[in-house]
């Protein structure tokens, strides 16, 4: 289903995606696929020597890579413009995150829309913020 | 403290050949189900020349070419109190298997801030701008990168 600028609404919030609990293979996956191969991912005996108690944290990417797939699944990609986050707090294995979203800002010329972004934990601490611009085609 | 004399230089370009497989494997690890980044068809009836790579794939550039860390080492930041702060793309053109992108990573800027607890901290701002192998422009990543004291 096409989505149009005329549909989307100030205050309008993107459909919520809840992802997780995050694991340990999915972090030696990501290592993998992104290249990041810090052991802090997936080494509990590193992570726990430079100071993480309990253990590997996730890929702030990972994080972020499940932010992108919140946004595609409701704006194709072919209309995103901008997409920018801040890491607030560490992600850890056992975590479940819930990405949800809301508009702030819609400009009629050009179709531009502006979307607020959090992502939080099972507890409601926040782990990420950021926002996204995208343009919408329009009806007309 | 960050060496701000560096601020505005440019590291060596990253050059990236884009695999189908690479995208698939990202996208795998994340568990996005979107079939576009999977399936060549869907995404051309999608409104795609081929299945689109998804909007955070261009930290596999970074991290397979050593890029990053480069910069750190260069910029005298003390690589165990590093935290990724922020991280933003702006897309001008879809990236596709098959194209050969080319950034170029700069020192955007370096700033020192004072957190509410009174922890000075180091900002550094690495923007990449990436261009494929037509010479247009196709995406800028900017990656916000702090230095706890």
């Amino acid at each position: 289903m096409e989505l149009y600028f005329e549909d989307i609404q100030v205050g309008q919030e993107m459909p919520q995606l809840v992802k997780g609990p995050f694991d340990k293979l999915q972090h030696v996956m990501y290592a993998g696929a992104s290249g990041d191969f810090n052991p802090l991912h997936t080494d509990d005996d590193f992570a726990k020597a430079v100071g993480m108690q309990g253990g590997v944290i996730t890929h702030g990417m990972l994080v972020m890579g499940t932010v992108g797939q919140a946004i595609t699944a409701w704006v194709p990609k072919k209309y995103l413009k901008k997409f920018g986050v801040r890491f607030s707090g560490m992600t850890k294995p056992g975590n479940t995150i819930t990405i949800t979203g809301k508009v702030i800002d819609k400009q009629a010329s050009g179709g531009l829309i502006t979307c607020e972004i959090v992502a939080q934990d099972e507890t409601g601490d926040v782990r990420l913020t950021g926002r996204f611009e995208a343009v919408l085609p329009s009806k007309n | 403290m960050a060496d701000k004399s560096k601020i505005g230089k440019e590291y060596a370009p990253i050059v990236w050949e884009v695999e189908r497989g690479k995208i698939r494997e990202l996208v795998g690890a994340i568990g996005d189900q979107n079939p576009i980044y999977i399936n060549r068809e869907i995404a051309v009836k999608e409104g795609y020349k081929d299945s689109p790579a998804p909007p955070t794939f261009l930290t596999v550039p970074v991290m397979f070419s050593g890029s990053m860390a480069t910069a750190v080492v260069d910029l005298q930041i003390n690589f165990t109190m590093v935290l990724h702060g922020e991280e933003e793309y702006e897309y001008y053109q879809e990236i596709y298997p098959g194209d050969v992108i080319t950034g170029v990573p700069k020192v955007k800027s370096i700033e020192e801030k004072t957190s509410k607890s009174g922890r000075t901290m180091d900002m550094v701002t690495i923007e990449i701008m990436y261009a494929n192998q037509r010479g247009e422009n196709v995406a800028k990543a900017r990656t916000l990168i702090v230095e706890r004291k």
